[in-house]
């Protein structure tokens, strides 16, 4: 198995360290951020402190993914 | 300080409110609200074609984690993507009239299906397991990579850090950080354990996280900004 990194430690550990959006706020706005993005726009000058939120949040990370497959997925049928 | 979305902001967090014209809902969009905000059979079938497309997305979050939950047979996960459809149409229902539009209806009900099942998914990998929460017995970083030639001054932050995790932060912050951040527990699961909300602990994790970079910085210790907190 392979040996957790230092710097994925410390990223865990301290966060992300520009200014950041809660999860609540992340949840309200993620459908739209993730509709930007697939649209190529700018979804982090659009929702400011996402990005930075999902950095530091693995769940919220997560799901962005998902919707953001899901999402993707769907528009590429 | 203000408050959004029920989370208090402050001055390492922001407000990404954004000040832009009300959206013009698609034609998709307002089908969907007009046929879930009618009467009788119009809105019963509104109501199951929203279900169906609520455990699409709760399915689809179940197989994502399938490789991760070896334990759980194929009726498990579809009972628990099922439970989530149901769920997730309540919170749908609930809020219909907080969608603006911002995204296309079917994105903004998509998130309440995969969040739904997600959280189901975190709490039964957890189910029966003890969440550490004592700072006592965890060794920081244990294994961790430490290349030859940085691993003084690596070694002095990673001493420092211990030592500021045990002075400056309160019990709370302490519990918190080390069960989301060092032992890898699901926030969702903390929550449920610790009977609060997923918002109000990463509130917390993020208050115990300036405190540590704020006493680092006091310290003069340089730190690399993480790319992606696993």
């Amino acid at each position: 198995m392979e040996r957790p990194d230092l710097k994925q430690a410390l990223g865990r550990l301290l966060g992300p360290a520009e200014p950041e959006i809660g999860c609540d706020e992340c949840f309200e706005q993620l459908d739209r951020y993730v509709e930007l993005e697939l649209a190529g726009a700018d979804a982090d000058a659009a929702v400011p402190g996402l990005r930075a939120h999902l950095a530091g949040c693995p769940a919220c990370r997560e799901e962005h993914e998902s919707l953001r497959a899901l999402v993707g997925g769907e528009q590429a049928l | 300080m203000s408050t959004v979305a029920g989370v208090r902001v402050d001055n390492r967090q922001v407000d990404s409110t954004i000040a832009s014209p009300e959206p013009v809902l698609d034609p998709e969009s307002r089908e969907w609200l007009s046929s879930l905000r009618g009467s009788g059979r119009e809105r019963d079938e509104a109501v199951a074609r929203l279900h169906e497309l609520l455990l699409r997305a709760a399915r689809f979050e179940c197989a994502r984690r399938r490789p991760t939950l070896p334990h759980l047979r194929g009726n498990d996960l579809d009972d628990i993507a099922q439970q989530a459809a149901d769920d997730a149409l309540v919170s749908v229902l609930a809020k219909l009239d907080t969608f603006r539009g911002a995204s296309r209806f079917t994105t903004w009900a998509y998130k309440f299906g995969l969040l739904e099942a997600a959280v189901k998914l975190r709490r039964r990998a957890w189910q029966g397991r003890e969440i550490p929460l004592e700072p006592e017995t965890w060794s920081l970083f244990a294994g961790a990579e430490i290349e030859p030639d940085e691993s003084a001054e690596q070694s002095e932050l990673l001493e420092t850090l211990q030592q500021a995790i045990a002075d400056v932060l309160t019990p709370h912050q302490r519990r918190v950080l080390v069960a989301l951040a060092l032992n890898g527990v699901p926030i969702d699961v903390l929550a449920e354990r610790l009977n609060t909300t997923r918002g109000a602990l990463y509130k917390t994790l993020h208050d115990a996280r300036r405190k540590l970079r704020g006493h680092l910085d006091e310290l003069g210790l340089s730190l690399e900004t993480p790319e992606e907190a696993n």
